[in-house]
This record gives structure tokens, C-alpha cells and sequence, in this order.
């Protein structure tokens, strides 16, 4: 092949791509903008609220209590 | 809690930390004890013999308290309490609480064990926000 064969294809691919039709770009920025919002609308962990269960026997105090104090805690 | 009566209330939960291989059989026992009404008076006994927590640490503890010893050897041996206490633990992992003892007061976090004074006027200051 000579060089001058290789650099004429070579020109052909980059204006093959310059050409694409603009519509893909759309395409391309509407998934883009889908996951965005798809991540912006899911909780982040700091947000997410956890359900703690509680063993009644563990429990000293009032319910109506204006403070509840929640202590983890390891025996060891 | 005595000073704070009907103001403040106490809610323990299980967080035997993975290094501790003995913790999780007695977090498992004070939940036995519990069953049998005796869960503040065992928890008690649990902090007083740290770190005696093998099986028949935990049983001696419960004949001391007067339990049930046929009932209290039964729900250790088959860890009744065993799902129990993973959730605690699930829990805890979830908030993040990796170090004990943790406290939330009224859902602040407080890490560590602060000098009671510390911690008075960490209650103190969540009862003046409620009033």
C-alpha cells in the first residue's frame, strides 16, 4: 500500500464522522441527563432514614420521654 | 437515669465489635435474661465481670440472678437471641457506628465514653431544644 493511498482513506474516515447525523448527539445528551436524574432522585446514605427495632426488656424509661438516648454498646 | 426520671429514656442496643469473641454469646445472654425479666440486673452483672463471658461465666451469672438455669441454658445453647443481636449490629453498620459505645441523643451522634459531665450536659441541652 502506499502512503499516499493510506492517507486518502484516513481523510475519508474523520469526514465519515464529522457527517454523523446530529440526532445521536440527542440521544447521547438524553441518557446522560436520565442517569443524572436518576442519581440526583435515589437517597444519598446520609439521608436514608434506618428503622432501629427495639427489644422492650432493653428499654428503661418512658416512651413519652422528651429525650431518648439510643447507646450501642459491647460488653467486652 | 434515676436524676432524669421521665425525662430521659434508655434504649440499649447490641453492638459486640468483631474483635471481642466472647461478646456476642453474652449480648445473647442478657437477651435471655431479659426474656426471664432480668435483663437490667444481668447487663449489670456483664459490665462488672468483663471480659468473663464464657459459657459457663454466663450461666454461673444467671443462677446468681436466680434464673430459670434449665430455661437460661436452653435459649443460650440454642442462640435464641442470635438474629437478634445481627440486627443490632446491622443496624449499628448502617449508621455508622463502628466504635462503642455509641450513643444518639435524640438523634445525635455522640461517640465514645464522655465523662458524665460531658454527657449531663449533652442531655441537658436536648431537653432545653424540646421545651
Amino acid at each position: 500500500m502506499c502512503p499516499a493511498a493510506s492517507y486518502s482513506r484516513s481523510v475519508r474516515r474523520v469526514s465519515l464522522h464529522g457527517r454523523r447525523p446530529p440526532r445521536v448527539y440527542y440521544k447521547s445528551l438524553l441518557a446522560i441527563l436520565a442517569l443524572l436524574a436518576v442519581s440526583l432522585a435515589r437517597p444519598t446514605g446520609g439521608g436514608a432514614q434506618i428503622e432501629l427495632t427495639v427489644y422492650a426488656a432493653m428499654v428503661k424509661g418512658p416512651a413519652s420521654a422528651p429525650v431518648t438516648i439510643i447507646e450501642f454498646s459491647d460488653y467486652q | 437515669m434515676k436524676e432524669y426520671d421521665g425525662r430521659v429514656r434508655l434504649v440499649f442496643k447490641d453492638r459486640p465489635l468483631p474483635m471481642h469473641t466472647l461478646a456476642r454469646g453474652a449480648h445473647e445472654a442478657a437477651r435471655c435474661a431479659g426474656a426471664a425479666g432480668k435483663y437490667w440486673a444481668y447487663h449489670d452483672l456483664l459490665f462488672e465481670a468483663q471480659p468473663a463471658f464464657r459459657r459457663d461465666d454466663l450461666l454461673r451469672y444467671a443462677t446468681e440472678l436466680g434464673l430459670d438455669t434449665a430455661d437460661f441454658t436452653r435459649c443460650l445453647d440454642e442462640r435464641r437471641y442470635a438474629a437478634q443481636v445481627e440486627a443490632d449490629v446491622v443496624q449499628a453498620q448502617a449508621l455508622g457506628i463502628n466504635g462503642t459505645p455509641t450513643f444518639l441523643i435524640n438523634g445525635r451522634k455522640v461517640v465514645g465514653g464522655l465523662p458524665l459531665e460531658e454527657l449531663r450536659a449533652i442531655v441537658e441541652d436536648a431537653l432545653k431544644a424540646r421545651r
